[in-house]
């Protein structure tokens, strides 16, 4: 796909401040600099040696030398006044901001006081720089999570060791496992520990409010494991379901519009009055068996049928332990 | 290379955009004085490509809007009487990022930052202020401080770039609202202060015009468009909006005492808190667990999922709660199947 024209004119604009200020700079490192290949960044210096001011004369233009560019390094000689880097722009300000301030009010991060010191020093130059409060965004991640066992997660992530916890599934059955720890994803929702489970021999998503303790082994990790594990995941989707997963369609009323956007489903399908379908994928039957008691007032129809006969029954059995009918 | 562009092409294939606005950006930045709007259709290359006056209008103002966007201080100048007479140049002083000396970890912080947002427009705008901060010199990003943490915020939707434009040029938003309770679909008039991220949803904080008063809005429930406002600075935001507070997380924390099974539920034990006897009887066989809670309805759709496992005791509107779940649950055999469509 192409680049989009003002993502590659704030790039154009920095490769001349850049150079201007920093003196020549290999392709490599430039490309390194600005998360571009190096092919981009040639590319680049083709562009800004033919714009320059009005008349376009050899003088009017952003010039390099082109001796120091067949040999791999660029060299500006002429940058035509753009010497100084660009200012953020105010959604550009908000986003960044808005993300530090998230990150420094995170868990993991508050759980050390290095890391913590780290992150507002970094939000403090920031905000120095921007100039303004830049507040119009307020996220704030999970925070349901033990002080201790948060503590116990990322110092072993942060030292490369493994981990032995005591985890309870979505089915309610608690059992010790040793994990090689890959990440934690902390989400606006809850807070994840990607690893790799040597008693389940795979990869596996913790949920980190269902760690009921965490202890950080002598033993490293498998480097070679983690990083097979550690690869960018749809949390939710891994939570829920996998591609050969039974599939369930549940009908909600238009008042359960919310779970549209918590939910991992496959396909959604509008209905009268508001109403939709949520085709979802359900390799855990526990979770969606407690996704049904919970949201059943909302809940019109549940495909296949038998799903429903299961949770009316135990929900039956519930509210007799109530001593309700 | 550069070419003769003192008598430009008349159309197609032209220019590049990006060409065009560095072109503009230079041209603006080495000004005497200023530009007029034909001094740059005549003057600058890319422009000379527009086919006709409107075409060149539509051109120029979308570029300035860009420019404006990503930050660029393009200013407009009064030269005289005549409209004819405006012209633009860019503030040089305003242009420049202030000094800012990140260490290589804190650009490491930054980097990490950026990751943060689910959404791809988000994502656009944090990286282009890492373009910006990385051309500033710093030295290249280090980010073992803060290894194998993964921030994510789901994403918000298209809803976020008027409303954001709304919140800090502070213009009155409209826009079709299905309320939560009723499901009613209905036009809302909104000064919107804040974008807040809480618990896995986006929500609006900002005052309902229609009804006076302070309000919250899912964004996932916005139906349609958003538009916004012709009048900028048209509402005062409060000096202190606190989102907490509007959406009621930070509502008094009470105390459920329930019976559970022995050997179940134990995530709900793992934030237990010492128990006081409960008033009433206790089923057989069961363990008094007592945990703190702020939302009757966020903790009853957690206990409705053990079914019998959980029994509340105390107080009576969670039990209440609760035993509504189950009661709705338990006709979930019953229901008539709805076609599907």
């Amino acid at each position: 796909m192409a680049e989009r024209a003002d993502d590659r004119l704030v790039r154009l604009l920095g490769l001349v401040a850049f150079l201007d200020g920093h003196g020549p700079a290999p392709v490599a490192e430039l490309a390194e600099r600005f998360g571009v290949s190096e092919r981009q960044i040639r590319d680049d210096v083709d562009q800004l040696w033919v714009t320059g001011t009005p008349g376009y004369w050899p003088d009017d233009l952003i010039d390099f030398d082109a001796d120091a560019v067949e040999r791999g390094v660029v060299h500006l000689t002429n940058a035509r006044g753009l010497t100084r880097p660009l200012r953020l722009g105010t959604r550009e300000a908000v986003a960044l901001v808005a993300a530090l301030r998230a990150l420094l009010d995170s868990p993991p991060v508050q759980a050390d006081a290095d890391r913590a010191q780290l992150v507002r020093s970094a939000l403090a130059k920031l905000t120095a720089a921007t100039g303004e409060a830049a507040s119009a965004v307020d996220v704030r991640l999970a925070h349901a999570t033990d002080p201790e066992v948060m503590a116990a997660v990322t110092a072993a992530l942060a030292g490369r060791r493994r981990l032995l916890i005591r985890y309870v599934t979505a089915a309610d059955v608690v059992g010790e496992r040793e994990v090689d720890p890959a990440r934690l994803l902390t989400q606006d929702g809850s807070a994840y520990l990607l690893a790799w489970c040597r008693r389940a021999h795979g990869r596996r998503t913790f949920r980190l409010d269902r760690v009921l303790a965490a202890t950080v082994l002598d033993a490293p990790v498998d480097a070679a494991l983690v990083a097979a594990v550690d690869v960018d995941v749809d949390v939710a989707a891994s939570v829920a379901g996998d591609r050969l997963a039974p599939e369930v369609t549940v009908t909600f009323a238009s008042r359960a519009r919310w779970l549209a956007e918590e939910l991992p489903w496959e396909e959604l399908t509008e209905l009268a009055d508001g109403a939709f379908a949520m085709r979802l994928r359900v390799a855990n039957p526990a979770w969606l068996h407690g996704l049904l008691l919970a949201a059943a007032p909302m809940v019109l129809a549940v495909d296949p049928p038998d799903v429903a006969v299961q949770v009316a029954e135990s929900a039956r059995a519930a509210l007799a332990a109530y001593g309700v009918s | 290379m550069s070419g003769d562009l003192s008598t430009p092409e008349p159309s197609s294939p032209g220019v590049p955009p990006a060409e065009r606005l560095l072109n503009l950006v230079i041209a603006l930045v080495n000004t005497s004085a200023s530009m007029t709007k034909q001094q740059i259709r005549r003057g600058v290359a890319g422009y000379g490509d527009a086919p006709s006056s409107e075409a060149f209008e539509r051109m120029f103002e979308r570029d300035k809007d860009t420019l404006r966007g990503l930050g660029v201080p393009v200013v407009t100048v009064d030269a005289g009487g005549h409209s004819d007479d405006v012209g633009y140049r860019i503030d040089n002083e305003a242009y420049a990022l202030p000094a800012v000396d990140l260490t290589p970890a804190e650009l490491g912080v930054l980097a990490l930052a950026a990751q943060l947002w689910g959404d791809k427009s988000l994502r656009t705008d944090t990286s282009r202020a890492l373009t910006k901060l990385r051309a500033a010199g710093s030295a290249e990003a280090e980010e073992d401080a803060l290894a194998g943490l993964a921030p994510r915020v789901r994403a918000v939707g298209d809803a976020y770039g008027p409303l954001l434009d709304a919140v800090t040029q502070r213009r009155v938003v409209r826009f079709r609202y299905r309320a939560a309770s009723s499901g009613v679909l209905a036009e809302r008039r909104v000064e919107p202060w804040r974008i807040a991220a809480r618990g896995g949803g986006w929500y609006l904080v900002g005052r309902d015009v229609d009804r006076g008063a302070p309000r919250v809005f899912r964004l996932s429930r916005i139906e349609g468009r958003v538009r916004v406002g012709a009048v900028g600075e048209a509402f005062e935001i409060p000096a202190h909006v606190d989102v907490d507070a509007a959406l009621g997380a930070a509502g008094q924390e009470r105390t459920a005492v329930l019976a559970v099974v022995p050997e179940r539920a134990s995530a709900v034990r793992a934030r237990a808190v010492p128990a006081v006897p409960p008033s009433g009887a206790v089923p057989l066989g069961r363990d008094v667990v007592a945990v703190p809670f702020t939302s009757v309805t966020t903790l009853a759709e957690e206990l409705a999922a053990y079914a019998d496992a959980v029994v509340v005791l105390e107080p009576a509107e969670l039990r209440g709660e609760v035993v509504r779940l189950l009661q709705a649950a338990a006709l979930l055999d019953s229901v008539p199947e709805v076609p599907r469509g």
